[in-house]
């Protein structure tokens, strides 16, 4: 199969030339900014080395979410991290989205802008949940076209996520690691890898997370999540509400081997802990991010 | 074989189907695989479950007393009500739930609860307000230069963020010993009468500002954008006795009006 962008299409990200703020590039291991923690953050100037933020959650025209990001940023570097770009839809995209989402970006010079390889919407009909895709050859031209069109419109390389499931269509036609594989071979795209998700994927429908780390295009992987889970007997739950479980930290460590020390996001959207609990997972990122690197 | 479009479109009515009117839901099982102790629709109803727990914890956060006044299970029921009747048309989970004072308004299991569409048309316009975008104080020394001959044709605005809101029953009373921090006598009598109010927000801080009924009628006026020639003949011709010119610097003053243009 053709790419339909070249190998050598330029990463936008490195044309960003002049900037407002001191730091653009991340490395080492970040924490998902919320609201909880913006006084914190602001207050005490934690030793984080970035955070990330949901797009969605600074669409706003203004008011504190855009006062408070703005604070953060100018002593840290950020990422932009979306759930509703529905790249996945059958039908075309939000440009109304994509006009918003600039804006952010323009703004605040994120080193990288990431969202799902999902579904979140058809025929302009918001479910606010990332849903899961067939892996068929026409989905796979869906989402490809999809991911230039945004890619053009931000002048910039965009990070697809491999997505938690809780469910596979009979009809794809490929694994979704084949899929991954060839959506970045179609648009050059990078790759954000959910160690999390992979993990209570592989439980979810039964095949190996490591033959899934092993078929990642490694050169495109720029950053990594992780993240807790819940178990509900039957199937793992992707809740953001935990902390990070061991088998997630052990297939995490073979993804650095894999990958190399990629920054690495904790997220958390649940039950919200103590700013330090997350500083205590970053930490154990942190090290095993140090050990590779060693 | 089915086409992506028609996968979505068949998911899409499943998620708000009845439990007991599966017909889209079996015809979607087919598409999917089981697994050892989980049926097709089992794992569609995971999606499922995700789906209205996340629309309804926007909900919550939008209205969080209208979910206090109600308990969490009547809200939540609700709220599985309203996502059946409402198509969510914006990728961004803010602007969900901008027409939840006009459903509850028309749902009979809140028929008894008269005041709960207003104090749900509150939460709105606090959630809108806090989401607004940023401004700045009206311009002052710009608005002492106007010409005397252009001052009938200036055109007030309120602040981008501001909302009027009228209730027959004292909604701002309800939504104060309703907020989380609130402590003292939490009783509201609903006799005690209906209120006006401006909600907007200056700089960074959430205003509930009641108005008289003078404030009231100049801000609605002033809302429609008419200039303010226009806006004083509507006034007067409303309230003969109302004295504008000394009205107008107090509005300025307290921030209830936020800029000026000169309509040409």
């Amino acid at each position: 199969m053709e790419p339909i962008l070249p190998e050598s299409a330029p990463c936008f990200m490195e044309d960003v030339i002049l900037s407002r703020f001191k730091e653009i590039e991340i490395s080492g291991a970040g924490i998902g900014l919320r609201s909880q923690h913006y006084q914190q953050i602001l207050d005490n100037k934690p030793n984080v080395h970035w955070f990330e933020a949901l797009s969605e959650n600074y669409f706003g025209e203004g008011g504190l979410p855009l006062y408070h990001l703005e604070k953060v940023r100018e002593h840290y570097p950020i990422t932009l991290h979306g759930v509703g770009m529905s790249l996945g839809s059958a039908t075309s995209l939000n440009t109304n989205y994509l006009a918003k989402l600039k804006r952010l970006v323009d703004r605040f010079e994120p080193a990288y802008v990431s969202d799902h390889l999902a579904w979140v919407s058809v025929n302009g009909k918001y479910l606010h949940d990332l849903l899961p895709l067939p892996y068929t050859e026409e989905a796979l031209t869906i989402v490809a076209e999809h991911v230039i069109q945004v890619q053009d419109f931000l002048g910039r390389t965009l990070l697809i996520e491999n997505p938690a499931s809780y469910l596979s269509f009979n009809n794809s036609e490929m694994t979704e690691w084949e899929f991954i594989g060839e959506l970045s071979k179609k648009t050059d795209c990078h790759l954000l890898i959910d160690v999390n998700n992979i993990h209570v994927s592989a439980i979810n429908h039964g095949f190996s997370a490591i033959e899934y780390i092993d078929a990642i295009p490694s050169e495109r992987v720029r950053e990594i999540h992780l993240a807790g889970y819940e178990d509900h007997d039957t199937y793992l739950f992707d809740t953001h509400g935990h902390r990070v479980h061991p088998p997630v930290w052990d297939l995490y460590e073979a993804a650095l081997e894999r990958f190399g020390p990629v920054p690495t996001l904790i997220e958390w959207d649940t039950d919200i802990p103590e700013f330090s609990v997350l500083m205590e997972e970053a930490a154990h990122s942190d090290a095993l991010l140090e050990k590779i690197l060693s | 074989m089915i086409t992506l479009q028609q996968l979505q479109e068949l998911f899409y009515t499943s998620v708000f189907e009845h439990g007991s009117e599966n017909h889209t839901t079996s015809k979607l099982g087919h598409y999917i695989n089981e697994t050892e102790g989980l049926s097709s629709i089992d794992h569609f109803n995971i999606y499922k479950g995700s789906i209205t727990a996340s629309l309804n914890r926007a909900l919550r956060e939008i209205y969080p007393v209208c979910n206090r006044l109600t308990g969490d299970n009547f809200f939540n029921a609700m709220g599985k009500e309203y996502m059946r009747n409402t198509t969510s048309r914006s990728a961004d989970l803010a602007n969900y739930g901008e027409d939840f004072q006009n459903f509850i308004a028309s749902f009979k299991h809140t028929e008894n609860l008269t005041y709960l569409p207003d104090v749900a048309n509150l939460e709105w316009a606090w959630h809108r307000a806090f989401h607004a975008a940023d401004e700045s104080s009206i311009d002052l020394a710009a608005l002492g230069k106007v010409p005397e001959a252009d001052k009938p044709h200036i055109v007030f605005y309120l602040p981008v963020s501001a909302s009027l809101i009228a209730s027959e029953f004292p909604i701002q009373h309800i939504w104060q010993v309703n907020q989380s921090d609130f402590e003292g006598d939490d009783r509201v009598d609903l006799n005690e009468g209906g209120i006006k109010l401006l909600v907007w927000r200056k700089d960074y801080t959430m205003r509930i500002d009641p108005l008289d009924d003078v404030e009231w009628c100049m801000l609605k006026e002033i809302g429609t954008g008419h200039t303010f020639d226009t806006v004083c003949t509507h006034l007067c011709k409303h309230d003969p006795v109302l004295d504008i010119e000394k009205m107008l610097p107090i509005l300025v003053q307290r921030g209830w009006i936020s800029s000026f243009s000169i309509d040409d």
